[in-house]
């Protein structure tokens, strides 16, 4: 099993309660997007709280749901 | 990757704790906590702390999802994965929290059908593969986790899939705050407020705590740098005599959060007369279950659970953790009997849980380093 010590990226890979950011590389059918990470690995992720994106939006994905999409724009 | 590696920045964290330094006050104790253990998990993985003043303490609070599910609750989870013909899904961390006798993982070895699963979507893949066999999800999670749960259920209610089910012990974020501050135990000077949770129930729910509590907030970020700004906004707003909501994750978290959501939320969920957290006891309508038009799906009625209530071991001190009383090493099998491959209590199970991040980044020494 792994721990935090085992994560290369910045959360535990067996914790689904983390936040991500990611970019989204295919809209696909049915409010699913295929998404990656900054690590490139892909997951499918449910579009339904987002609304339509386009493949190159930055999305934070919570338990393979994308909660709200991280614009370029806005300063921290 | 853009929003990760500018908020890592060395020069710009140097630059943030030497304005934090130059805005406490000599002489005085500050005790801010960060709610969420995606925070302390961050705090302790980039030694965040180790930049502060050595007055002003950082106090580890309730929102580990896994830390808070109480033992009882664990042995319903495995009654139901050792029924017949069951397929268990739930994330990786719960497998390994103990219950009163067993964690997920032995009732697995045992011969139990526990699997892991990264999101409920994946579950519900399984219950389309598995038609002949039930599906149980094992639901956890603040208001962050809950929509993605609640949006499977609609789908799997859409589909009109008719083995799927939900063991749901979903929990909401104010009401464990509110307790806290009624809390004798715990003097806070204020809090670090969750950021992911925040995209869903946006800051207001918050202003209750400046409002009726006169102590400052400031909703954050999960980078160093996000962290190192809300200690000092906080801190800021405590020296000039301020409390308010700020937000500090302004990039993420809107201010009303996600009305799409909240919307799925009120479908699919409803409040619980009172629920049992570890180390905070009963606290009113803080826990969620399915709505009645989500009773299909709801595996509490579809099994019997035992439901019985069990009380932490006696050597483990998570309850006080969780509350922010003691640090993790204050308590006595912290690192002893008590470690990430042999978990005693949650707090050591989750990377978020504040024992968990203390152990992985080597934080056992009792005196911190002046800076």
């Amino acid at each position: 099993m792994s721990t935090a010590t085992d994560c290369g990226s910045d959360h535990c890979i067996t914790c689904s309660d983390e936040g991500v950011p990611m970019r989204v590389l295919e809209a696909q059918l049915d409010g699913i997007a295929v998404c990656a990470d900054s690590e490139g690995a892909r997951s499918e992720v449910l579009m339904d709280l987002v609304g339509a994106v386009e493949p190159g939006a930055a999305v934070l994905v919570h338990a393979g749901v994308a909660l709200t999409l991280l614009e370029p724009e806005v300063p921290a | 990757m853009k929003f990760v590696d500018e908020f890592r920045d060395a020069q710009l964290g140097r630059v943030l704790a030497g304005e934090i330094v130059a805005t406490v006050e000599p002489g005085r104790h500050y005790k801010v906590m960060e709610v969420c253990g995606g925070h302390t998990h961050t705090i302790y993985k980039y030694g965040v702390d180790d930049l502060l003043p050595e007055n002003v303490e950082l106090v580890h609070g309730p929102g580990c999802p896994v830390c808070v599910i109480p033992m009882g609750r664990v042995d319903d989870a495995i009654a139901v994965a050792k029924e017949e013909g069951v397929i268990f899904t739930c994330f990786g961390d719960m497998m390994r929290v103990p219950g009163g006798e067993e964690t997920l993982l032995d009732a697995k070895a045992g011969g139990a059908d526990v699997r892991m699963v990264y999101s409920p979507l994946d579950a519900l893949r399984i219950a389309r593969q598995n038609p002949d066999r039930d599906v149980v999800f094992f639901a956890i999670g603040f208001e962050t986790t809950a929509p993605s749960t609640a949006l499977t259920l609609m789908r799997a209610k859409a589909e009109g899939i008719a083995n799927f089910f939900c063991f749901c012990n979903h929990v909401t974020i104010v009401p464990p705050l509110r307790a806290l501050l009624e809390s004798p135990d715990l003097r806070l000077d204020g809090f670090i407020g969750p950021g992911h949770v925040s995209t869903v129930v946006g800051a207001r729910p918050f202003e209750f705590i400046p409002a009726d509590y006169g102590k400052p907030i400031v909703i954050s970020g999960f980078e160093p740098l996000d962290l190192l700004q809300a200690v000092y906004m906080v801190l800021r707003q405590l020296s000039d005599g301020r409390c308010e909501v700020e937000n500090q994750y302004k990039r993420v978290v809107p201010y009303d959060g996600n009305p799409q959501a909240l919307k799925v939320l009120a479908e699919v969920f409803e409040l619980r007369p009172h629920f049992e957290w570890r180390g905070l006891g009963f606290i009113s309508h803080s826990g969620l279950k399915l709505s009645d038009a989500y009773r299909d799906f709801d595996a509490e009625l579809r099994y019997s659970v035992p439901g019985v209530r069990v009380a932490d071991p006696k050597a483990c001190q998570c309850g006080e953790v969780l509350k922010g009383v003691i640090k993790p090493w204050e308590c006595k099998v912290f690192g002893t009997a008590c470690t990430p491959e042999r978990p005693i209590g949650t707090c050591m199970v989750s990377s978020e849980g504040a024992c968990a991040a203390y152990y992985n980044y080597g934080r056992f020494a009792r005196e911190r380093q002046v800076v």
